[in-house]
């Protein structure tokens, strides 16, 4: 009985532990992904968030992209543009400024090179 | 424009105002852009969804969306909107029971306002109070609810119980020189104090049938300590008045005869 409670505090407290350090990875992971995937090609809201869905534990909450969007856009390093469409009304795109542009090079040089860090150790 | 179902159109509004209340809290967000791209990301999956959209996929989608609570860092939140969220989004019973105990004790600290904020604190309790109908289900909560009315009820029951005495006193002085047949002032209030505590006890006898014709009203003035009122309590209040009149009508009589 008390092996086993005590087996369920320790793979709980893991659980949670593994929880936190997984969301806060995701929080700086997610913008430098969608700072990525704007990096080509303008892309508006829904698009950014249908895209990045696909990947698998990326993201929690689809709305959570939008404060993101939105908070770059303040910061100066994407910009928008109202363009028509098609399929219905006028969509905001986004797309990356020059400061934008030099941001996500300096973000993946820094993650090559976390990367490769980590990689290094996990080997030995 | 896609048409809602009332029940969707209400989880929406309900949604959007939530999230608009997050937003507006941040100040690395632009809350109108934000809220924008929901609607559209909303409307967008609903796309092809047959009209009027029910309450089932909308929710759907806004589950999807997740929680407006989880896109803003609290971190990025002011201490006192943060205090503001957790008063507005926290459990009914909790949000309530820090409200009534922030007042009491701000009543506590600033004593010119204490009667007004001692008052706004009781009335947050008793709504509380209303939202469950069985107390057991306050477990730590009851530290901060019942303060209120703790204060409340005594200051309630001492005035209902003594606002006579006040009645009585500026009635026996006015009268004090009038009785020339009692030999002193000792005298003249020691009948005077029988009169008083005899009247008190015909009030507090009153008071005792009172609550024993309306136990219902007594419960509900007094929730949740006269939940258990019973009619053998006023019974007992009504039989210990009535001995207090009789003892002290007694006593004032062989007095006022002895004196005079």
């Amino acid at each position: 009985m008390t092996g086993i409670c005590y087996y369920d505090i320790v793979v709980c407290m893991n659980d949670k532990f593994f929880d936190n350090w997984t969301n806060q990875l995701r929080k700086g992971v997610l913008e430098l992904c969608i700072l990525n995937d704007i990096r080509n090609r303008k892309m508006y809201g829904y698009e950014i968030v249908r895209r990045l869905r696909k990947i698998d534990g990326l993201i929690i909450s689809e709305g959570a992209i939008y404060p993101i969007l939105s908070r770059l856009k303040r910061q100066g390093f994407v910009e928008t543009s109202i363009q028509e469409s098609a399929e219905g009304p006028p969509r905001k795109y986004y797309k990356l400024t020059p400061e934008g542009e030099q941001m996500v090079a300096q973000m993946n040089a820094y993650w090559q090179a976390m990367s490769g860090v980590t990689n290094s150790i996990e080997k030995g | 424009m896609m048409t809602l179902s009332e029940g969707a159109r209400r989880s929406l509004e309900d949604y959007l105002r939530q999230a608009r209340m997050y937003l507006r809290g941040s100040k690395s967000v632009d809350a109108d852009e934000v809220e924008q791209n929901v609607t559209e990301h909303i409307e967008t999956e609903l796309e092809g969804v047959p009209e009027p959209v029910s309450r089932d996929d909308l929710v759907a989608v806004l589950r999807k969306l997740g929680s407006p609570q989880q896109w803003v860092p609290a971190e990025e939140l002011a201490w006192w909107r943060r205090f503001i969220l957790r008063l507005r989004t926290g459990p009914e019973d909790w949000r309530l029971a820090y409200l009534s105990f922030g007042l009491l004790v701000l009543g506590c600290i600033l004593p010119w306002t204490f009667p007004v904020l001692v008052m706004t604190s009781f009335i947050v309790s008793r709504a509380a109070l209303t939202e469950t109908d069985d107390t057991h289900e306050f477990k730590a909560q009851k530290w901060f609810l019942y303060p209120p009315l703790i204060v409340v009820y005594l200051f309630v029951i001492l005035m209902l119980l003594m606002w006579p005495l006040i009645l009585f006193l500026s009635v026996a002085e006015a009268y004090e020189r009038q009785f020339s047949r009692l030999q002193d002032d000792f005298d003249y209030w020691l009948v005077a104090m029988s009169a008083i505590v005899a009247g008190m006890g015909l009030w507090w006898s009153v008071v005792a049938v009172v609550f024993l014709k309306c136990r219902k009203m007594v419960r509900f003035l007094f929730r949740p300590f006269a939940d258990g009122f019973k009619s053998n309590w006023a019974l007992l209040m009504l039989v210990v008045s009535s001995c207090l009149v009789i003892l002290s009508l007694s006593l004032g009589i062989v007095y006022y005869r002895l004196f005079t």
